[in-house]
């Protein structure tokens, strides 16, 4: 067979701008930053897993035991961490405490950013932007006037000293991701529902909020994680050992002067960020689907 | 004789008078300057205390005990809550803000100078325990009183010395360790060259950072002089920071990131030889499971920070108070049990317990067989007497806490050991942060 009879015989299914997709590019363009990125996402939780197993002999010794592998697990660290301190106790408070000013935080937000968004009142966009504005407030400087009002309350050292204040950062945050979703809403379906009778709170209720679940999902997913890694506030209104949360906590117990026990530590934080890995992993298309847009007019 | 004339005699009879008179006074006022206060507590008063983490277990479990001993003797309960120690700060301004919170912290450093209008004055209390117990230290004056009083009750300071393996400074050829500073960087050059460096915390280290100042004090520099003038851009600085650029590459690499807790890292696994640490490093290794660990705790001694050309010694450590609210209703109480926990009886059981890791602000407790038990943890004995204020010469106040908080020391030599900046302008640049602190 000559060179022109195999030329002739190929046969190319390849369509469009397929032609440019060579293994080469693609490694280039997909694989490679598709590993760093893996790479740079779960190498904590990796560090974290391993730390967590590892006896403090290997800990500490890097020239007789590899830094990344573990030769003999140990669940010494976790124990500590359960029974020597009073980590579930600090994971429930925490729980409670990130789920209760997330719903509060959705209430009041569902509310704020349909106002603003739909009724067509005077300043309404001002009002947005300075509702933005109030989460660049940092709560650093929060905090001290905001303790007076939970002192002035009684909420001192009580779980809802940070479920009323979690809200002063959530809000504004959640307020503010739901006026750009409510915006990509069609007016024709609130219109229509108007022409049938329907209340305002009735749209609201029965129209807006089914369409608006990935952007109530996304808003929610936020605000429970910062209500769940929040430190300062839970730091300041929180003085009882079993009133703390995960953050506040660990480092209390976990830390003695200048020894950290890493591998508690470790487990700590790996146990604390698995709620919200779960809780991302259940609800991660709806959280896509909130970033790239509502219902298509 | 011809001199001396009948109004001299007059005048040398009556000031004779005048000694005996005064002396056959002062006598009664001592022995009642021992006497406790009268402080009746208030009815049914309960106190909370706020103190940090313990460093050691012992710690708290002494002072836990020690508390109910105060509770079962005054019926006043004590409730104990804990947060890690660079955290209390905070809490203590909130509460201070707030005018709520605590009765009584436990705190490091300066804090209580932030806010002295709103503490109880502990003069009567501070003043029968330093008479009681040989007398405070001097820093412990400079910590713990704001003009004549007290307003706030000195607990000691954890501590920071010289930790290192003997076998390694021998074999570097040196069969003690260094007192002086060329001394010591002969001795950080020759590990180096053995292969067993040395390694000082140069990242934001509240505690084991504070080897910094012992170097810049040394050499005579001082952020302050005691008009609170900003004198740190002086010719004893850059001889310091000098200093710090010839020994910073006998270090063991990363140092300029090193926090608290990385160089007992470094020195249990065997990366360096030699730290500035509290005792925790060779409690760490005594106690640990590990055999080659346990090994190294034989190996491990401990040394005063060594003298520089200012002929005494300029160290710095953790230094720790309490104080006492005004807001709180109960100010007797808090007083009578703060009085108590520092009484010996108490005190010095907490101080065994903690295993020398905090040392003892009154004179009298250095005979503490915490010292004798184990004599590795006696250069630790002497922290507190040796050590200066962070604001030294200047007063405390929010100034110097600024200065301390901002790392500003811990930065300039920072800069200039690793040489990203000559010394002058590492001194230059501490200089303008230093004024606009201690302007405002």
């Amino acid at each position: 067979m000559t060179a022109d009879a195999n030329i002739s015989t190929r046969v190319d299914n390849r369509e469009g701008m397929q032609y440019l997709e060579t293994i080469p590019h693609r490694l280039v363009t997909l694989w490679i930053p598709l590993l760093i990125f893996l790479f740079v996402l779960l190498f904590p939780f990796y560090w974290m897993a391993l730390t967590t197993f590892k006896p403090n002999s290997e800990l500490l010794n890097y020239s007789d035991f590899n830094p990344l592998w573990v030769v003999e697990p140990t669940l010494a660290n976790i124990k500590k961490l359960l029974f020597d301190t009073q980590y579930p106790r600090w994971l429930l408070t925490t729980m409670v405490v990130a789920v209760a000013a997330t719903f509060l935080s959705l209430f009041c937000s569902v509310l704020a950013a349909y106002a603003i968004a739909r009724l067509r009142f005077k300043g309404s966009e001002t009002v947005g932007l300075l509702i933005f504005l109030a989460y660049l407030v940092p709560p650093s400087i929060l905090f001290i006037p905001l303790a007076t009002m939970i002192f002035e309350m009684g909420l001192y050292d009580s779980m809802w000293a940070l479920i009323l204040t979690y809200p002063t950062f959530l809000i504004p945050f959640s307020t503010w991701l739901l006026i750009g979703y409510f915006k990509t809403l069609p007016f024709e379906l609130e219109e229509c529902a108007l022409i049938d009778g329907a209340s305002r709170f009735q749209i609201l209720t029965k129209i807006i909020l089914p369409l608006s679940l990935p952007g109530l999902i996304s808003a929610g997913i936020f605000a429970f994680t910062l209500s769940w890694n929040e430190f300062i506030y839970a730091l300041a209104f929180i003085s009882s050992s079993e009133n703390k949360t995960v953050p506040v906590g660990v480092l209390t117990e976990l830390v003695e002067g200048d020894v950290y026990h890493w591998g508690s530590l470790m487990a700590g934080a790996l146990f604390g960020s698995l709620p919200v890995a779960i809780l991302y992993s259940f609800f991660v298309d709806y959280y896509v689907s909130s970033l790239t847009g509502a219902v298509k007019e | 004789m011809s001199d001396f004339t009948r109004r001299d005699v007059i005048k040398t009879t009556i000031g004779a008078a005048a000694v005996g008179a005064g002396g056959g006074l002062l006598l009664p006022r001592q022995a009642m300057a021992q006497q406790a206060p009268n402080l009746p507590i208030e009815k049914g008063a309960t106190l909370r205390l706020l103190r940090w983490s313990q460093f050691v277990q012992g710690d708290i479990d002494t002072w836990t005990a020690n508390t109910k001993k105060f509770t079962e003797k005054t019926g006043v309960e004590v409730r104990i809550d804990r947060e890690a120690w660079p955290d209390i700060a905070p809490k203590a301004s909130v509460a201070a803000n707030v005018g709520s919170g605590p009765d009584i912290i436990l705190d490091f450093f300066d804090v209580p100078h932030l806010f002295a209008d709103k503490l109880v004055d502990l003069t009567d209390i501070a003043t029968y325990i330093g008479n009681k117990y040989g007398g405070w230290f001097p820093v412990c004056e400079r910590y713990a009183k704001q003009g004549n009083q007290w307003i706030a009750l000195p607990l000691g300071a954890a501590g920071a010395c010289m930790v290192y393996r003997k076998s390694h400074v021998e074999a570097a050829g040196f069969k003690e360790f260094p007192k002086d500073m060329d001394g010591f960087l002969q001795l950080c050059k020759a590990l180096h060259a053995k292969g067993t460096p040395a390694g000082f915390a140069l990242g934001n280290a509240v505690g084991d950072g504070s080897w910094t100042y012992w170097l810049i004090w040394a050499f005579g520099g001082k952020i302050v002089d005691d008009n609170n003038k900003v004198v740190i851009n002086s010719p004893e600085t850059i001889k310091a920071l000098e200093y710090a650029k010839e020994l910073y590459p006998t270090f063991a690499p990363g140092t300029l990131g090193w926090l608290d807790p990385n160089n007992n890292k470094a020195f249990l696994d065997g990366q360096i030889s030699l730290t500035n640490n509290g005792i925790s490093v060779y409690y760490a290794a005594k106690n640990s499971q590990d055999p080659k660990i346990k090994a190294m705790a034989d190996d491990i001694y401990h040394a005063n920070f060594p003298i520089g050309p200012v002929g005494r010694p300029t160290e710095l450590h953790l230094f720790s108070q309490a104080y006492v609210f005004k807001y709180s209703k109960y100010p007797n109480a808090a007083k009578a049990y703060l009085q108590f926990m520092w009484e010996k009886e108490q005190y010095e059981p907490w101080q065994e317990a903690s295993i020398g890791y905090i040392t003892h602000p009154l004179k009298d407790y250095e005979n503490n067989k915490v010292w004798s038990s184990d004599p590795k943890s006696l250069p630790y004995r002497d922290t507190v007497k040796n050590m200066l204020w962070h604001g030294y010469s200047g007063t405390l106040g929010p100034a110097s806490a600024a200065a301390l908080n901002d790392y500003i020391v811990n930065n300039m030599v920072a800069q200039a050991a690793s040489g990203s900046k000559t010394p002058k302008e590492a001194a230059e640049e501490a200089e303008k942060r230093l004024l606009r602190i201690y302007k405002s």
